[in-house]
């Protein structure tokens, strides 16, 4: 049997302009690169990510016919990518590069140029040490199947479906309820242009019951998900009898819940009649006819805002709708009823939208009454005295006058927040999906990535994510369609090189490892009783590397020889 | 004496005597044992002396099986002995193998065991300051004791030694098939880990698995185990993910949790490190003060982690 060949590697030292060079003596670490073992080549250059820094590791690794490359430079997170393309397009395997950081842990941190120095050196000397135990290793590509699963039939869900079945890919929503529409159904106009909430719904809802590409399952529940990515498997219930689809993603619309105004007990919800939620008012409104509990027309109607809501003690966000919802309000009792009086009780005025601001300073033309009370003290209602020629007693602190007022009404509207639904915990868990400190989903990066979630092939749209008007929420579903109709378009879901593997000789089955993985990429085989890692799914967060009593699992580039050769490099 | 006979011997270190009643618990095997060889040194069983055994030439005997750690150096100097005399040295059991119970005194130091043993103990007569020393006069004679060392060793840190045989004490099956390999001359190579399996503990428990979660850790006493489903998610710390196969699930099977007897599986170094990387991979906690909780039901973490592994562990002792 022939000795493997000594490895061949060269070493590449970036200045970064003045970035290292000011710092860290880049001609030194090349020459003593010269002298350790397996090294051929060493050299230091001005710009190695430049296209004649890429060239020139190019050329070298064709020329001297190195089979490892070490690049001290910047951060990996910053050039990694762009040094595995340079050895790719000389044709060496691109997972046979290691990175020595020398800038942003070396020269952007120390002003000592002597320490500086050695430190590169031996972050420098650990790579090669490294190095010389990688291996090569493939990209692995897994069919993308191109139907998709809406969770939730609200305005976002529908949305997401259109889309994607217009593009000709098959999907199927997913409704708890008995029909489609989700919470605009329950709406009577919408803010801030007053357009008929039924007509936006009518159209899409016609569409989505005609589309030959879109089946809708009406009183469903997602029972299970199982798979990865581009392979799901997903277990519904429809009316008792189970079903069982096979999708490549899923596109989680849930929506929300309205706050319970019962809870906040100094306004009187449940307990005085005419005090009434922003639901039972657009249902009046639908049917058209604002009215007391006795029948009688209010002569005053109160607005308060933010019920539920930017409180200490309920929920400390705002949900964003609830300030134009009221002024909308405003402008509808005002047409029902032109002798009444609107009375609006706010914290702070949130007219942020498109339009918004306009619809805001309109409300006030017609006369609203503005009251501004503080946060976390909300006003109390109580009913009025005989000898009072009203309803209700509203007092609160108003905060313009700085005096305690009290305002006479016939019927309180709560602008009632909202927030997620009971069950949103239990949908996270069944699609692996984490939620925020108030229990709405969490986004895969708040500004980058705002329908993706930490697991692949998972998205969320509309207000399941965080509060959410209309045009938000079918933005979102809009987004979330086109990032699936993206990998569809692809057909196969490439699977990056590095990702955990089990060894099953060794594996006992002790399922330590299944609870610590973020993605849920870890399955058990009950009939090999042992556990297997889903390629597609693993991130190479090595967490259940780590966790594994048995050694079992191996993280591929980041397996414990490579890290202790790196260890003994440093030292 | 037949010439043909292997020749065996058999030692205990510091250890309970538990390994050597394995040994017997074979039962008729023993006698079998006996008829095909001869045990020309025994402590427990047979009558011999060191003399007889410094006696023969070097490599006279076939094989010895040497149970229990090194404590004194009466142990040490046996362990030399018997491995200058043998072809084969076999650590038997936990003790022998990785430290084992006797192995939990490096926690302390030397001092501190003999100031706990002879001075400070209610049951100690007043006033006694007898402590043991390695040389004591006796009506004009002098007499030597074994030193006491600083720490406990496993027989491996003395002496060459070509076979493991884990498990405090090593199931009486496990012990015959290492017996019979023995005299059949069907052993592994040298170095191997011999009468245990490939795969930790989990892997023949016959328990249900589940993904572990758990909130927080019991004592024993505290719950009756569900007898169908994993202690560990039960809350019970028990050792088999963390432990060597081999025993057959001795304690699962009567609901106890796995003690870690069998000392760390194929590769991993450091049993006691390995469990409670496991254990705190399994909590619930999300804050600090969760994981306290959690691990309040573990009042001891090195006694019961390192329970049989302590000497072969990353810290091997207290270095106070
Ligand atoms: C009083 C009020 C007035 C409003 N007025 C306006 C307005 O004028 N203009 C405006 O732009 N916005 C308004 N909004 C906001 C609007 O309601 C939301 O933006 C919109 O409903 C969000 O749509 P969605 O599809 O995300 O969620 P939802 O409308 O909540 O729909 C979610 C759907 O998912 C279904 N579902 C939930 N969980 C499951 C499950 N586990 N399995 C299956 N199905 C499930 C539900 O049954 C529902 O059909 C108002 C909100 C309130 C509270
Ligand atoms: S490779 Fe990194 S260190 Fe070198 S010039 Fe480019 S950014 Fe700077
Ligand atoms: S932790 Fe290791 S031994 Fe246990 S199930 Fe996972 S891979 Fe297997
Ligand atoms: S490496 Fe991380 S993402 Fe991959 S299987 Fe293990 S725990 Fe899951
Ligand atoms: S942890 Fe213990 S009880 Fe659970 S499967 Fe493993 S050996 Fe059995
Ligand atoms: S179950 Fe654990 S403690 Fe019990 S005998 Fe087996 S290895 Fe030893």
């Amino acid at each position: 049997m022939s000795r493997p060949p000594l490895p061949r590697i060269g070493v590449f030292v970036c200045n970064c302009g003045t970035n290292i060079a000011r710092t860290v003596d880049c001609e030194e670490i090349a020459c003593a690169a010269m002298e350790w073992p397996g090294v051929v080549v060493a050299r230091a250059y001005k710009y190695m990510c430049s296209d004649p820094g890429q060239e020139m590791i190019a050329e070298e690794v064709r020329e001297k016919r190195l089979d490892r490359v070490v690049v001290a430079a910047c951060s990996p997170r910053m050039h990694e990518p762009t040094f595995r393309r340079a050895l790719a397009s000389s044709g060496l395997n691109p997972y046979l590069l290691e990175m020595a950081n020398i800038r942003e842990q070396c020269s952007w941190v120390h002003d000592d140029p002597r320490a500086a120095t050695d430190k590169a050196l031996a972050l420098a000397r650990a790579a090669v040490a490294r190095v010389v135990r990688h291996e090569p290793l493939e990209k692995r590509f897994v069919p993308m199947n191109p139907a998709t699963l809406v969770l939730g039939g609200g305005i976002a869900g529908m949305t997401a479906a259109l889309q994607l079945a217009d593009a000709g890919q098959p999907v199927t929503i997913v409704e708890r309820a008995d029909r489609l529409g989700g919470n605009v159904a329950r709406i009577d106009l919408t803010a801030p242009h007053l357009d008929s909430a039924r007509e936006l719904l009518l159209g899409r809802l016609a569409r989505v019951s005609m589309h030959p590409m879109i089946s809708v399952l009406l009183r469903a529940e997602l029972e299970q998900l199982e798979g990865y990515q581009g392979n799901f498997t997903a277990d519904v219930a429809v009316e008792g009898a189970s079903r069982r689809l096979e999708i490549g993603s899923v596109v989680v619309c849930t929506g929300y819940k309205e706050f319970d105004a019962a809870r906040v007990e100094g306004l009187g919800y449940g307990r005085l009649p005419d005090v009434i939620t922003s639901f039972e008012l657009e249902l009046m409104l639908k049917r058209g006819r604002i009215e007391m509990a006795d029948g009688r027309t209010p002569r005053t109607v109160a607005l308060v805002h933010c019920v539920g809501s930017r409180s200490e003690e309920y929920h400390g966000y705002c949900s964003r709708v609830c300030c134009m919802t009221a002024l909308k309000y405003g402008h509808e009792v005002k047409s029902a009823l032109p002798g009444a009086a609107v009375v609006d009780l706010y914290i702070d005025m949130h007219a942020f939208g498109k339009g918004c601001e306009d619809f805001y300073r309109k409300t006030a033309e017609i006369k609203t009454l503005f009251l501004m009370y503080g946060k976390n003290a909300p006003p109390v209602i109580r009913p009025a005295g005989p000898k009072d020629d009203c309803n209700l007693l509203i007092t609160l602190d108003e905060k313009l006058s700085g005096e305690e007022i009290e305002v006479p009404a016939d019927l309180v509207v709560l602008m009632v927040g909202m927030e997620p639904r009971e069950d949103a915990g239990r949908v996270a868990q069944l699609v692996n999906i984490s939620r925020d400190k108030d229990g709405w989903f969490i986004e895969s990066h708040p500004k980058l990535d705002p329908v993706a979630t930490t697991t692949d092939g998972i998205y969320i749209a509309g207000a399941c994510q965080s509060p959410k008007d209309i045009p938000d929420s079918v933005a979102q579903a809009r987004a979330a369609a086109a990032r699936i109709l993206a990998k569809v378009a692809k057909g196969k879901i490439e699977v990056d090189a590095i990702f955990a593997e089990v060894d099953a000789a060794r594996c006992s089955g002790c399922r330590i490892c299944g609870t610590m993985c973020p993605y849920g990429a870890i399955e058990y085989d009950e009939e090999q009783k042992s556990s297997r890692v889903v390629e597609a799914s693993c991130k190479a967060c090595g967490c259940c590397a780590a966790a594994c009593p048995s050694l079992a699992v191996r993280a591929r580039h980041f397996t414990d020889e490579q890290i202790f050769a790196q260890i003994e490099g440093v030292l | 004496m037949n010439g043909d006979k292997l020749k065996i011997a058999l030692y205990w270190g510091a250890a309970c005597g538990g390994c050597d009643v394995a040994v017997l618990d074979t039962d008729e095997f023993v006698l079998e044992l006996a008829a095909e060889a001869d045990i020309l040194f025994w402590p427990i069983a047979v009558d011999g002396k060191y003399e007889d055994i410094r006696a023969l030439p070097d490599g006279a005997l076939d094989a010895t099986l040497f149970s229990g750690a090194v404590r004194n150096a009466e142990n040490e100097d046996v362990a030399h002995l018997l491995r200058e005399k043998s072809q084969v040295l076999i650590a038997l059991g936990s003790c022998s193998a990785f430290g084992g119970i006797p192995g939990l005194a490096n926690a302390v130091t030397r001092e501190e065991i003999l100031e706990r043993v002879y001075l400070d103990n209610p049951s100690i007569e007043l006033g006694n300051r007898t402590v043991p020393r390695t040389r004591v006069p006796v009506n004009g004679t002098e007499l030597e004791l074994p030193a006491f060392y600083p720490r406990v060793w496993r027989l491996s840190d003395v002496v060459d030694v070509d076979y493991l045989v884990p498990g405090c004490p090593p199931a009486p099956e496990r012990v015959q098939e290492v017996l019979a390999a023995l005299v059949s001359g069907t052993l592994p190579p040298r170095g191997a880990v011999v009468g245990a399996a490939e795969k930790a503990l989990c892997e023949e428990c016959r328990r249900r698995k589940a993904d572990k979660r758990v909130a927080r850790f019991v004592r024993p006493w505290e719950i009756v185990p569900d007898p169908e489903s994993c202690l560990l998610e039960q809350g019970l710390p028990c050792a088999g993910p963390a432990t060597r196969g081999g025993c057959g699930a001795r304690c699962p099977d009567i609901n106890q949790a796995c003690r870690g007897c069998y000392g760390p599986p194929p590769g991993v170094q450091d049993q006691g490190a390995t469990l409670v990387g496991a254990w705190a991979s399994v909590i619930e906690a999300k804050t600090v003060e969760e994981a306290e909780t959690a691990f309040a039901g573990l009042p001891d973490v090195l006694g019961i982690a390192h329970r049989f592994t302590l000497p072969a562990s990353l810290l091997q002792r207290s270095c106070r």
